[in-house]
């Protein structure tokens, strides 16, 4: 201070004009440094405002929706949008009316609001989800600055799935991506954060109905309103899929299986076509939207009727007396028996030393192949059975298709057991006994099948011998043959005649003829394979046999093949109305569909070439 | 052209005059500037280029050759306009205070009754204005709009011819300071 | 010494200006902007002088007017366009309800619907600074002005009032930035929203596949609550097919025109707000829902189902199918899968269908593989979407097998 008091030169004058603005600037300086970090940093969103001027807002691609054969919608799409407050510009005299113009009850929103008082000021106030287009407009139209500048409206796409689980097991659903999964090889090339489909046709097609998201580069001001769009890549909407499934035959075979525990899937032989594939009880998946309570999801885990376990392609249970006209083909193609053989029926029989009963307890008397496949004798395929051996039934079972994946695109298929002696020995190290071929001849013992399978397996029989590849993807394709067998036509055309006496000669599907449509079909009834059931709470009833019933139609030109499964429904031919009905609802459909005169061929499947539907080798895995 | 060959840089001690004005223009004055601002564009769009309220302050900055007098001009005239805008009060404020201080603290050195003068000073603080409140709307309210040069400097131009008349008419109003 | 000292006083005082004006500013944006009193404050003292210079203006226009026109047809004619603005207003709300419902019910309506009270008002002066767009006019609060009124003429919507203040309150134009509305095309009904873009505006939130025709008329749906349902808005510039939906530019028909005069909404019919713990808000006007009417709920573009509907009541065609075929085996007294020796017939179609089922031809799916063609018989099966139709008389009576 002295020395410049007594510098009275100009150049010390300058020096201390410059010390002046230099003093100036550097106070400046840290004004500006005090002002970022006290007034404009303050809070989370306002330190990202800063360093992210210029956003990528990402703008989700929606999800190619699930259509029906007949490209009516299964899933859909909706947008939402949920309304949040922010709290740094939330003013008391606010709240009333923002909640007047939501429809909200205003104590209860201001109490909602006096609730988060407490928190962080970062934290926003969540004040309606999926906001009708009515109060869209009024948030839109007041959420300016001059207004209530707090709203912000958050858009999200949001699946729809049919409503009362239609299809629940088939679609599955979409969840965000888990931890678990993250680190799986099938989701390597995924983000945290993702949606992606968890079960059924969302997770195997994957890959095809996710779209690309889109990027929008926009310039956002301190409270992050958009100023400017700098640039936009559209969101590439996902594929739409279509799928084999006729709505109409689904929504019969869900409504057959109310109340019921079961499977029913039905199959065009001709194409592989799956038409109809319902798992009951089912799920709503709309729960999985959103935010799932975790006492929903807990209830779902731990119901005892386990609605999330996909019966179709996962539930490996005996096939009962479906499984008899394998072993009668099984039969006459080694030539162990011919037609003509026949068995007295007493009820029961007796071999190696053990009483083997038949389901009718005063026996059917003298039966041959016919009247054994109708009546579902089971003393005629016990000698059968005794009389092809374990090894001759199993060939022609795995001939048909059981005991393996058959391949279908879904995930999570399961794939049964057809016991052989090779198969013993490679799992139980033991030697196969003969005793244990006579169960396995009525579909009782080691052998497990899946419906999926058991309808596979009756679709290549249908279909002379060609087994198509069955699948759920309507890709515009000609089906593919999975495999064929050289079958005698002569011999599978008697196994099948008494399939036909089943229904329409009084036999055990009596109850199921109908008098416009030649359906035939094999009842069957087994006992639990597996007492996995037998833990659960469901008790006594969980002891009930299994009731199955296969039936197609028609017996000249087998279009359609349909099994039900009714867990615990005692017997087989109450699950035969199930079929019935599908099958019913096939042709009436057909006869619908004349009278419009839209194609009528259902089984050749309705193709329409869609563009934007789905083209194979897209298939995720 | 013969005043810019005047010499305008220094200004002998002895014939530096102070203004004053009375109580009356000192109100008026801004008042009919903002005013002017609010109203006239609303008719003839193009005047919205005007900046009044600069030019008052300027005016009033120079005359009185105080820097914290002008600083103090500048601040209420800034204050005013801002209470009439939309933006948070002080912005307009601290621009014109700086603004008000440089323009006195310029006239201390220079004949501010030279035209030539008069133009550039309105021309400069002019864009000095709109890159002040630019700089300050990007700083302390976290604006990212993009300076407009090519328009700023059309605007700087038009202010300065506006000024010259105008600070003349001003000059009618005014009165030296014992 | 002494400019020294001067040096450092100037100094100081400007650092004091400044900081004082720093520190108004950083109290402003921490508690958001509280300075309503100082702006009241400087509003109410330009108004008048604003006022003065208006009726000066127009006292100057009249008094040349009345040297060339003579006599007061200039005051009759200013009173009869002021009264043409409130009339064309009232006969635009009459003639959609006219269109709406019944004659008779379209009296009541709008006898309950009209805005009780229109404010005439003149625009004094725009608001100088970086908010284009936004006017004041000189009506204020001791009027009965508040926040959120509507601004028309007897054109259309103008904007919005977004601050009120004793003497004087500010409007929001609708082409500017922030502005948005709900409006109706005239011919679909198609409800989108309206957004002033600065200068221009456009209606977002229709889908593509949804009929807007170039030139079709857009009116105010009501659903903003701010401007009542039914007032012009103006009329389809351009219209194309965008990303997110339809690009619809519009320019609202009233800021084509003068408004220098306009009207402002007070809507008496509006219910007092309730005490409340908490403040609540008389300076805020927010309208009451309109009454719901037939049109269907707007659609949002990147939803091909109904948004705007509550989640749940929102189903794909599956939903309407299994409902379908429900009504089917109820009317014939059949359990499906369950009931033997009958077969349902699913082609003979129940008595009646709800009414909830009829319209649904609009939601047919946009790429209906089957062509559905319509049914020879008005009755039932084409009402559900993408269930092939049939004739409801059977050829045979049901079946009634046994073995």
């Amino acid at each position: 201070m002295v020395r410049f008091v007594h510098d009275e030169t100009y150049s010390g004058a300058a020096k201390v004009a410059v010390f002046q603005y230099l003093t100036v600037a550097v106070f400046i300086f840290l004004l500006v440094g005090y002002w970022d970090l006290q007034v404009r940093n303050e809070g989370l969103y306002n330190s990202k405002a800063q360093q992210n001027q210029i956003k990528s807002l990402p703008m989700p691609a929606p999800r190619g929706r699930i259509l029906d054969r007949d490209g009516r919608v299964i899933v859909d799409n909706h947008a939402s949008f949920r309304l949040v407050l922010s709290r740094e510009g939330l003013r008391d005299d606010h709240v009333e009316p923002i909640a007047r113009g939501l429809n909200l009850d205003v104590q209860d929103f201001q109490a909602r609001v006096r609730r988060f008082q407490r928190r962080p000021s970062y934290f926003t106030i969540p004040v309606k989800e999926e906001l009708t287009s009515g109060e869209l407009a009024f948030v839109e139209s007041h959420r300016n600055d001059l207004m209530f500048p707090e709203m912000e409206l958050i858009k999200s796409q949001f699946r729809l799935y049919p409503k009362d689980g239609i299809a629940s097991h088939l679609i599955g659903y979409v969840g965000e991506i888990s931890e678990a999964e993250l680190n799986s090889q099938e989701w390597a090339n995924h983000n945290p954060g993702d949606l992606i489909g968890k079960m059924g046709v969302e997770r195997f097609y994957n890959d095809t109905l996710t779209g690309i998201d889109g990027q929008r580069q926009v310039r956002v001001d301190n409270r992050m309103n958009t100023r400017e769009v700098l640039g936009m890549k559209p969101a590439v909407p996902g594929k739409d899929l279509r799928l084999t499934i006729d709505l109409d035959l689904q929504t019969v075979a869900e409504m057959a299986l109310e109340g019921k525990r079961g499977a029913v899937i039905a199959i065009a032989p001709a194409t592989g076509d799956i038409l109809a594939y319902a798992s009951a009880p089912g799920y709503d998946p709309n729960l999985f939207v959103g935010r799932m309570k975790s006492s929903e999801l807990k209830g779902l885990l731990e119901d005892p009727t386990k609605p999330l376990f996909n019966r179709v392609i996962q539930s490996q249970l005996a096939p009962g007396s479906t499984f008899k006209p394998f072993v009668a083909l099984a039969a006459l193609e080694s030539g162990a028996i011919d037609e003509n053989f026949s068995v007295h029926c007493a009820g029961s029989a007796t071999f190696y030393g053990r009483v083997f009963k038949c389901h009718k307890k005063g026996g059917h008397g003298t039966v041959n192949l016919h009247s054994a496949i109708a009546q579902s004798c089971d003393v005629y395929f016990y000698n059968v059975g005794r009389m092809t051996g374990i090894d001759t039934i199993a060939k022609y079972a795995q001939m048909a298709g059981l005991g393996k994946k058959t391949g279908i695109d879904l995930p999570g298929e399961k794939e049964g057991v057809v016991p052989s002696s090779a198969w013993k020995i490679r799992t139980q190290r033991e030697k196969w006994y003969e005793g244990e071929t006579i169960s396995v001849a009525i579909g009782q013992g080691a052998v497990t099948v899946t419906p999926l399978q058991l309808a596979y397996a009756y679709s290549g029989l249908l279909n002379n011998g060609v087994w198509m590849r069955p699948h759920i993807l309507d890709d515009g394709h000609p089906p593919q043959v999975d495999h064929t067998a050289d079958i005698n036509p002569l011999n599978l055309a008697k196994v099948l005649d008494g399939m036909c006496a089943v229904v329409n000669e009084g036999g055990t599907g009596a109850a199921v003829h109908m008098s416009d449509i030649v359906l035939c079909g094999k009842t069957g009834t087994a006992q639990r394979a597996s007492n996995d059931l037998l833990k659960t709470k469901l008790g006594e009833e969980a002891f009930r046999d299994d009731a199955w019933f296969v039936g197609f139609a028609s017996r000249e030109n087998p279009e359609i093949v349909v099994v039900a499964l009714y867990e615990n429904g005692m017997h087989g031919p109450l699950a035969a109305p199930i079929v019935r009905d599908v099958i019913k609802a096939f042709y009436d459909k057909k006869a619908r569909q004349k009278q419009s005169g839209a194609p009528q061929n259902l089984a050749a499947a309705v193709r329409v070439p869609g563009s934007d539907l789905a083209s194979p080798g897209l298939r995720s895995r | 052209m013969t005043e810019f060959n005047d010499s305008v840089v220094h200004t002998p001690p002895g014939r530096m005059r102070v203004w004053s004005f009375r109580p009356f223009t000192w109100v008026l004055l801004p008042v009919l500037a903002i005013l002017f601002q609010v109203y006239v564009p609303r008719f003839f769009s193009f005047l919205s280029y005007l900046e009044l309220p600069l030019l008052v302050t300027v005016y009033f900055s120079i005359m009185r050759r105080q820097p914290p007098a002008g600083a103090l001009t500048g601040c209420l005239i800034g204050l005013a306009q801002d209470s009439l805008t939309f933006i948070p009060l002080g912005m307009y404020g601290i621009v014109k205070t700086v603004i008000g201080y440089s323009a006195a603290s310029v006239s201390l050195r220079f004949d501010v009754e030279n035209s030539g003068l008069r133009y550039v000073m309105s021309f400069g603080f002019f864009i000095a204005h709109q890159v002040l409140f630019w700089a300050l709307s990007h700083m302390l309210l976290g604006a990212h709009d993009d300076f407009k040069l090519p328009q700023t400097l059309i605007a700087a131009f038009l202010n300065g011819i506006i000024a010259l008349p105008l600070f003349q008419v001003f000059d009618k109003l005014k009165s030296e300071a014992q | 010494m002494d400019g020294l000292f001067s040096r450092y006083r100037n100094l100081s005082a400007l650092l004091l200006l400044l900081a004082g004006q720093l520190i108004l500013l950083a109290w402003q944006i921490k508690s958001n902007g509280e300075t309503r009193l100082l702006r009241v404050w400087a509003v109410t003292a330009v108004t008048p002088m604003a006022r003065g210079m208006e009726l000066t203006r127009d006292g100057l226009g009249g008094f040349f007017a009345r040297w060339f026109m003579a006599g007061k047809l200039e005051q009759d004619n200013a009173q009869l366009r002021r009264q043409t603005a409130q009339l064309e207003i009232k006969n635009q709300l009459l003639q959609e309800q006219m269109q709406q419902s019944g004659r008779a019910q379209a009296l009541l309506e709008f006898r309950s619907q009209l805005p009780s009270k229109s404010l005439p008002s003149r625009i004094i002066g725009s608001a100088p600074g970086v908010q284009s767009g936004v006017f004041i006019l000189d009506r204020g609060s001791l009027e009965g002005v508040k926040r959120g009124m509507a601004v028309v003429t007897g054109e259309g919507i103008v904007g919005q009032v977004v601050a009120s203040y004793p003497t004087a309150s500010l409007m929001m134009l609708a082409s500017s930035q922030g502005f948005a509305a709900g409006v109706t095309s005239q011919k679909s009904r198609t409800r989108g929203l309206l957004k002033g873009e600065g200068g221009t505006c456009h209606i977002f939130g229709i889908r593509n596949e949804q009929p807007v025709d170039k030139d079709e008329w857009f009116y105010t749906s009501g659903e903003d609550r701010i401007f009542p349902r039914g007032l012009r808005v103006g009329q389809a510039r351009a219209v194309k097919d965008g990303v997110d939906g339809k690009e619809i530019e519009v320019r609202p028909i009233a800021l084509d025109g003068d408004f220098a005069e306009v009207l402002i909404l007070l809507d008496a019919v509006h219910g007092q707000i309730p005490e409340l713990a908490t403040p609540s808000n008389p300076d805020v006007q927010i309208l009451d829902a309109p009454a719901p009417d037939q049109n269907g709920p707007m659609t949002d573009p990147a939803s091909p189902a109904t948004p705007g509907e509550a989640p749940s009541a929102m189903r794909t065609d599956a939903d309407r199918i299994r409902d379908h075929y429900k009504r089917v085996v109820e009317s014939q007294n059949f359990q499906v899968g369950t009931t033997p020796y009958r077969a349902p017939d699913f082609n003979r179609q129940p008595a009646a269908a709800p009414p909830a089922l009829a319209p649904a031809t609009g939601a047919v799916p946009d790429n209906q593989a089957v062509p559905v063609k319509p049914s020879p018989e008005p009755a039932s099966a084409a009402k559900v979407p993408g269930l092939i139709s049939q004739p409801s008389q059977r050829p045979k009576p049901p079946a009634q097998d046994r073995p």
